[in-house]
């Protein structure tokens, strides 16, 4: 597509800084300090959950941690506690993986459960929007800010997340990372190798808020207003 | 032992008009076993026209006062504020020919009384005795500028029968900035009424700081607003003592 | 609306500021949280003079390198099926967004919170065509409804209180409920969701691109910006050119640092990071893609002893710490850029002329430089503003001047310092009484309007100095 002033735009900005343009060549240093590396190094995987669990009391998120065979049950649950009547569901290859395709299947009878489904188009938007409820799985999670990271795509889209009330995300533990470090690292590595990274990267942690009417912290605004993460040990 | 040479930098506004912190600075110097001089070619720093922008006019001052203590060994002076705007020396001259040297050798011997105490010579008690209420404005270029936090604080804790208080938001601005106190008397008006009702939450019977522009400011506000309280340098507190001491 | 606010002097901004009680009730509070939340989160986090070591050292590779980083960008977007258009000025940028609006016969347009747009005066040059812009940040919508500038560029709306805002709403939408903040936010949801749904045209800023590959990363809590970026058909992006990071570790440190300094949290509920239009299958997301990349005076800033003053991520941690902002508030600046990073960029982007004011509107007491996230020496650039305002732009009060023209004489002359020691005292006696000047004269006066001032000592230090040692030569300890 187009790109409009290029040259003269960054010709200009070249002579204020003094020098010709600079074109190709240029690498980062390598920078005097890491910090990031440090957060919450060595930490296992339990431990890493123990962060998560803890922050997501201050990210009003409520966390359930389940066995596999237990998942159906943990999203059953979490679907009548919300009082759901519609679900969106990500097209996850994971669905099948856990069972879930089964699971939706059955769920289908008592509540209006749709899986994203390119082939509609818009029309998924507009379920979405009438949805109670979204259910993703999360593809890297943030242990620090209680995060998960959403690779959307044309079976995951960015409306699962965002438009229902409330929003369910589940979380394999082996996607649990320190911070968004690791998730940044991995994104860079990508694009290092040549590989095209998501046209949509989403880290969600927890419910939407806003602090902008007298600096009240208010729970849920444009996004969901309600948000449970659930940890399912891995397949 | 040979004893430290130390000069002492007054500063304009302890000279004219708190001479009595000098003569505590000099107290407290020459009982720790320095030997004191005071070089009286020196004048003022300059913060008042470097900060006001006038930095032709700041440096012809600033010169005066590299001149004054170009063969001290150590300057040391009781003011957070003045020996940070000395500390800014080789920046100002960085590249003139002339003066970059003595600017640098300056800010390199340059130090507050209580960093020189604590920081130099390794001195956290100075034996000093003091009754009563105190509470602690640390200044904002002794502390953001200079970078002295904990020797002042150090020092008073080591004093006998004091009762420190802590100041609320204590690191917040006194407003006085110098000439910012009359350029923008509004904004620095409402900037020291809220440092005086803080001070006055203390109940504290003494205002204490290392900077006597703030001291000045605070201490001035709060007599306006009929409010009871001293204002004391810290090298007057650490200056008595049981035995005698006290102004030499 | 453009960098200025108004026309009212810089007198009667301070005092309207200072008269303004709820206003500084407000805003002292919340620089009250704010300080706690950033204090806290550095902490837990660790090392926190690494990671601002760090981010500086990521800003000031970038900006000496933005002419590449930029390139970088423009081709990873343009590769990723968007069109990039680089403005020089604000007309410029308008033009270009005025002309994808007219070509997509854009009647709706709903936005995200962005600085870069209310400093190019967007919304008003698209309501002037006739298009309805809808503001979606609960902050900037309370404001649009009531035509009221932001007064902090984090939290807009600091100065309104709820009664206002439900005032406000009542009056322009109809609205019937009570002034809890919970009320009024289910309102807006509500009143917004249908805009989000309607909109042709979605435009948002920038908080980071990242240009290894042609993202946009916005930082937000409401998830407006979600909304902007995956509802509308046609999406434009507007960054100022500085707005930029090499890489996405490079975003991530950036980040870290912005909602930590900015609100004290360890990331904000959004964080997305978008490229473009959607890709084949995709649902969500724009058909057609615009990077609006603006310069609007940033440029010139390159090269000076400024630069630095472009490495800002716009945190808003120098305005929470400002006790300057705290008492005057965020209009009295006169600049979409309010507190200390205001009175800095504002002079630059905007000229001396306006804002000739501003680098003196601060006591130099550094609070705004200790908490700046990426170690912009801001105090020290404020002096250097009033170094021009006097040397280059010769617009200090002649009065002041003089003063510091003798100023110079009396330092750089010892025995003329000297002898002012000795008649200082005598000087002030007609003002003085009980020790103490409460009607001082000439510059004095500034001074002893708000508090008192001392009588000089009796004896000059220098004099009871001289006597001292003339005393031990008697002594014969000398």
């Amino acid at each position: 597509m187009a790109i409009h002033n290029q040259d003269a735009f960054l010709s200009n900005v070249a002579a204020h800084l003094g020098r010709p343009r600079r074109i190709s060549g240029v690498k980062r240093p390598s920078w005097s300090v890491r910090p990031q590396d440090r957060v919450f190094a060595g930490y296992s995987k339990e431990e890493l959950l123990a962060v998560l669990k803890k922050q997501c009391q201050a990210i009003h998120t409520d966390v359930v941690e389940v066995q596999q065979s237990e998942l159906a049950e943990a999203l059953t649950d979490t679907i009548k506690r919300y009082r759901g009547k519609t679900v969106v569901v990500a097209n996850d290859k994971r669905n099948a993986l856990y069972g879930l395709d089964q699971f939706y299947e059955q769920l289908n009878k008592e509540v209006d459960v749709h899986i994203w489904d390119a082939q509609l188009g818009k029309e998924n938007q507009t379920i979405a929007e009438r949805a109670d409820i979204g259910i993703s799985f999360s593809d890297i999670t943030l242990a620090e800010s209680a995060t998960v990271t959403l690779f959307n795509d044309k079976h995951h889209g960015r409306s699962i997340s965002l438009l229902p009330k409330s929003f369910i995300a589940i979380i394999p533990k082996s996607t649990i990372v320190p911070r968004l470090t690791q998730a940044a690292q991995q994104l860079h590595a990508s694009v290092e190798k040549g590989e095209r990274v998501p046209s949509c990267v989403s880290f969600v942690s927890g419910p939407s808020n806003s602090a902008d009417i007298e600096m009240n912290l208010i729970v849920g605004v444009h996004g969901p207003i309600q948000a449970t993460y659930i940890v399912v040990g891995d397949k | 032992m040979r004893l430290m040479k130390v000069s002492l930098f007054i500063t304009c506004v302890s000279d004219m008009i708190f001479a009595d912190v000098g003569k505590h600075t000099v107290g407290i110097l020459e009982r720790v076993g320095c030997e004191v001089d005071f070089p009286v070619a020196q004048t003022c720093c300059g913060q008042p026209a470097y900060n006001s922008g006038y930095l032709q006019e700041a440096k012809q001052s600033m010169k005066q006062i590299m001149l004054s203590f170009k063969d001290s060994e150590y300057v040391v002076g009781p003011s957070g504020s003045c020996v940070g705007m000395l500390r800014e020396y080789p920046a100002i001259f960085k590249g003139d020919s002339e003066w970059e040297e003595a600017a640098i050798d300056l800010a390199n011997k340059s130090y507050e009384i209580t960093q020189f105490l604590v920081d130099v010579l390794g001195v956290t008690d100075l034996g000093s005795t003091f009754k009563g209420k105190v509470t602690y404005h640390p200044s904002c270029h002794m502390t953001r500028i200079l970078g002295v936090k904990d020797a002042p604080q150090t020092l008073l804790r080591h004093v006998k029968g004091i009762e420190l208080i802590e100041l609320p938001i204590k690191e917040d601005c006194c407003g006085f900035g110098g000439t910012f106190a009359v350029k923008n008397s509004e904004i620095s008006r409402e900037m020291v009424k809220e440092k005086s009702q803080h001070v006055a939450e203390t109940n504290a019977e003494y205002l204490v700081g290392g900077d006597m522009g703030c001291l000045m400011n605070i201490g001035g506000r709060m007599r306006r607003e009929g409010k009871n309280i001293k204002i004391v340098h810290i090298t007057e507190i650490l200056n008595t003592h049981e035995q005698g001491g006290g102004i030499a | 609306m453009s960098i200025k606010l108004g026309d009212l002097s810089y007198q009667q901004r301070i005092e309207k500021g200072i008269e303004n009680d709820f206003m500084r009730e407000a805003v002292s509070s919340a620089q009250g949280r704010f300080r706690n939340g950033r204090l806290t989160q550095a902490e837990e986090l660790g090392d926190w003079e690494d990671w601002r070591q760090l981010g500086s050292e990521i800003r000031t590779h970038t900006l000496e390198n933005i002419d590449y980083y930029l390139q970088q960008l423009s081709e990873q977007v343009s590769k990723r099926g968007g069109n990039v258009f680089f403005a020089t000025t604000a007309e410029e940028a308008n033009a270009y967004i005025e002309k994808v609006i007219k070509q997509k016969n854009g009647k709706k347009i709903v936005k995200s919170k962005s600085m870069v747009t209310e400093e190019i005066g967007l919304n008003q040059h698209l309501e002037k065509l006739g298009a309805e812009v809808v503001e979606s940040d609960l902050g900037e919508w309370i404001l649009q409804l009531d035509e009221d500038p932001p007064s902090h560029i984090v939290t807009p709306a600091l100065h309104k209180n709820k009664e206002q805002i439900r005032k406000t709403f009542a009056e322009k939408r109809g609205y019937d409920q009570s002034d809890s903040p919970e009320e009024l936010a289910a309102f807006a949801r509500e009143q917004l969701r249908k805009d989000f749904l309607s909109a042709d045209v979605g435009i948002t800023g920038c908080n980071f691109a990242i240009a290894e590959s042609g993202a946009i990363t916005l930082v937000t809590n409401e998830g407006n910006a979600r909304m902007v970026t995956a509802l509308p058909e046609t999406q434009i992006t507007v960054m100022g050119m500085e707005r930029i990071a090499p890489t996405w570790e490079d975003m991530e440190v950036l980040v870290s640092l912005l909602t930590r300094a900015a609100v004290g949290q360890k990331l904000t509920s959004y964080v997305t990071s978008y490229t473009g239009a959607r890709l084949e299958g995709e649902i969500d997301g724009p058909d057609d893609y615009h990077l609006v990349i603006v310069d609007n005076g940033r440029s010139k800033i390159l090269g000076t002893e400024f630069q630095s003053a472009l490495h800002c991520i716009r945190c808003a941690a120098c305005i929470n710490v400002c006790p300057v902002y705290r008492h005057v508030g965020g209009h009295a600046y006169n600049s979409i850029y309010p507190g200390p990073i205001g009175a800095v960029l504002t002079p630059l982007l905007d000229g001396y002329d306006d804002h000739k004011e501003l680098p003196y509107a601060s006591s130099l007491c550094a609070a705004c430089t200790e908490a700046c996230p990426v170690k912009i020496p801001l105090h020290e650039q404020l002096i250097r503003h009033r170094q021009i305002i006097v040397e280059q732009e010769k617009k200090s009060p002649i009065m002041e001047k003089i003063m510091m023209k003798g100023f110079a004489q009396w330092a750089s002359t010892p025995a003329a310092y000297k002898l002012s020691t000795k008649l200082a005292r005598t000087a002030l006696k007609p003002w003085t009484k009980d020790e103490t000047i409460k009607n001082g004269p000439g510059p004095l006066k500034g001074w002893t309007d708000v508090r008192d001032f001392p009588a000089p000592a009796k004896q000059s230090f220098r004099a009871w100095w001289k006597e001292r040692q003339k005393g031990e030569v008697r002594n014969g300890n000398s």
